[in-house]
């Protein structure tokens, strides 16, 4: 029984480390389905998803629908987004929901092959369309051409989308103000001691 | 405990620029010098120094919840007032901590004299825990060092450990420190490494790239809410930065917790002679605005330290230590013999604060040099030491980091 490490990590490489150590993102195998049915269909001819795992990521995307589809508080504005006919009310959409908001329609799910549910992570996605008809994620961070097909994408498509119930419709993560951090040790060389 | 002259390794600064040590020398000067290494019993590294800053972890801890409780002692240690709760609050969460270093003087003989604790942002981590493992095990191998030599560095070890106790696998860890300083930044990449292997993700963000949301988030350079944030930057910079009175509402898990303020501060120290005083490892030590009188002979010290003091008045008389509460690399601490100042800091940063006494204990000198002992801690127990020396009796920016080994 030693006193020291049986190793250590002894390269300092600059922040590029962070990206090395793993965090660049790994790609999965992905594929868009406008339904349940298709993605059954599909199933045990050239997807790589079986049906139970069709019906797993329906319902989560389904639910994550609810909990952070993007919310407007007018259905004209809504449509604006997402197209003519492309939404209804919160009311309808989920029980106990606002009549007076007004959330996209489901128009197909992404799902994606993550290998045992990493924390933060969806293994699918709620995917609605865009005004110029498009498809587009619930953080609307994501755009893709079609609900059908396969392709390999990062993990990163598959972070699960900040909640918007309860707060204000639309809230994203955006960035209203920068840099108020680090003004109280201007000056100093060295924070370390 | 000795100091053993070495043959340094041949190749160790090209080793050094290779592996992004660019800071093994700083200001002109060698900073890693592995020329000579300290040498100490196995006896000396597990009773003198381990299970004594494990033993000191725990106390502050009891000093934290002490100081919690009591507004004048949060007063005394400049915790803004619209913070206190916020400081409260990390404690009472049980907001985990992650690493700490304390600061001995040690000569091999009698206890270790605890000097202060760096437990919010302690540099020297890399070195402490990575360069120096690998010059023990190239020299183990060079022969150099005898076999069965062994060295006090579990620290790399013990924050994957930590990591994985305190966050679920997969959790998303961001990290942060000023940019452009290569000594603070070795610190926060060694932390990220560990949080790596501990199985998390780990992102990192200059300082002043953080942004806040429209919901009140802190966000890293791409717009990615943070939910846990190890930052390289002291609470007391923290807590008067505009984004400070953001920080209660972000949902935001900081790392170190904003209790460690209350350590990482010089107030500590006469607070822990308060509620331990004759402890083999703590100097006695006091306000400074409570005992500057008495010990000048005007007037008395308060009532509630009168005793204390008078039992600790002729050492206090003897030698002193003069330390701002908030203070880094020994700026504006000044060392006061039989009355006189004898050896002052020229760095001059943190003059404004109040300030601490503490009962002087000189380091040992070894070739010219004083070598201070730092105890890393790491979650609740010690897992390693690093040392720094200083041709100054105040240790300073320009001290050089020493290895050291346990003899076979």
């Amino acid at each position: 029984m030693t006193k020291r490490s049986k190793r250590v990590a002894i390269a300092i490489v600059g922040a590029a480390a962070f990206t090395l150590a793993g965090c660049e993102e790994e790609k999965v195998d992905a594929a868009a389905f406008p339904d349940l049915q298709s993605c059954r269909d599909a199933a045990g001819l050239n997807s790589a998803f079986t049906a139970q795992q069709c019906e797993t990521a329906f319902a989560e995307a389904e639910a994550l629908h609810v909990e952070a589809a993007p919310r407007y508080d007018s259905l004209a504005v809504c449509e604006e987004q997402h197209g003519e006919g492309a939404c209804g009310s919160e009311a309808t959409a989920t029980q106990g929901g606002s009549g007076s908001i007004f959330m996209p329609l489901l128009a197909g799910y992404l799902i994606g092959n993550m290998l045992g549910g990493r924390s933060g992570m969806a293994a699918s996605q709620p995917l609605y369309k865009t005004s110029d008809g498009r498809f587009t994620n619930a953080a609307r961070s994501s755009t893709f051409s079609t609900n059908k097909g396969a392709a390999k994408l990062n993990t990163s498509q598959f972070t699960r989308p900040a909640s918007t119930v309860g707060k204000t419709p639309m809230t994203r993560a955006t960035a209203t103000s920068r840099g108020g951090f680090g003004k109280a040790g201007a000056g100093r060389t060295g924070f370390g001691g | 405990m000795q100091k053993i002259t070495l043959p340094e390794r041949p190749h160790w600064r090209a080793h050094a620029e290779e592996v992004g040590f660019s800071f093994a020398d700083m200001h002109g000067e060698p900073y890693w010098d592995e020329t000579s290494a300290y040498a100490f019993s196995l006896e000396q590294i597990e009773t003198d120094l381990e299970d004594p800053a494990t033993e000191l972890h725990a106390m502050c801890r009891e000093a934290v919840a002490e100081i919690i409780g009591s507004e004048a002692l949060m007063e005394r240690l400049a915790i803004p007032e619209a913070h206190r709760d916020l400081v409260a609050e990390s404690w009472r969460n049980g907001d985990p901590e992650i690493y700490g270093r304390f600061d001995f003087a040690y000569d091999g003989t009698g206890p270790a004299k605890l000097l202060e604790y760096n437990a919010d942002t302690p540099t020297s981590l890399y070195e402490s825990a990575a360069f120096q493992w690998q010059w023990l095990e190239d020299q183990l191998a060079a022969g150099v060092l005898a076999e069965g030599s062994d060295q006090f560095n579990g620290i790399h070890e013990a924050l994957v450990a930590r990591f994985a106790e305190v966050f679920a696998p997969d959790s998303d860890l961001h990290f942060t420190a000023v940019a452009g300083n290569p000594e603070d930044y070795g610190t926060v990449e060694a932390m990220g490494w560990a949080a790596r292997e501990a199985g998390m993700g780990a992102h990192y963000c200059d300082l002043d790239k953080i942004a806040l949301s429209d919901d009140g988030q802190f966000l890293d350079d791409q717009n990615r809410r943070i939910a846990v944030l190890f930052k390289l930057y002291p609470w007391e910079d923290l807590l008067r930065d505009d984004y400070a009175k953001q920080i209660a509402g972000s949902g935001c898990l900081f790392l170190e917790p904003a209790w460690k303020a209350l350590l990482s501060n010089k107030g500590l120290l006469p607070v822990l002679w308060q509620m331990f005083e004759g402890h083999p490892n703590l100097l006695p030590a006091f306000f400074e605005t409570d005992v500057a009188g008495a010990l000048a002979g005007r007037g008395a010290a308060p009532a509630d330290v009168a005793e204390a003091f008078g039992r600790a008045e002729a050492q206090l008389a003897t030698g002193h230590v003069s330390k701002p509460i908030l203070s880094r690399e020994g700026a504006s601490v000044a060392i006061v013999e039989a009355g006189a100042v004898t050896e002052q800091s020229q760095n001059t940063d943190y003059a404004e604060h109040p300030r601490i006494l503490q009962a002087y204990a000189p380091l040992p000198e070894f070739d010219g040099f004083r070598p201070v002992i730092g105890a890393w801690i790491i979650g609740q127990s010690c897992a390693g030491i690093g040392l720094r020396e200083d041709r100054s009796r105040i240790t300073q920016d320009l001290s050089r980091f020493k290895p050291h080994y346990i003899k076979a």
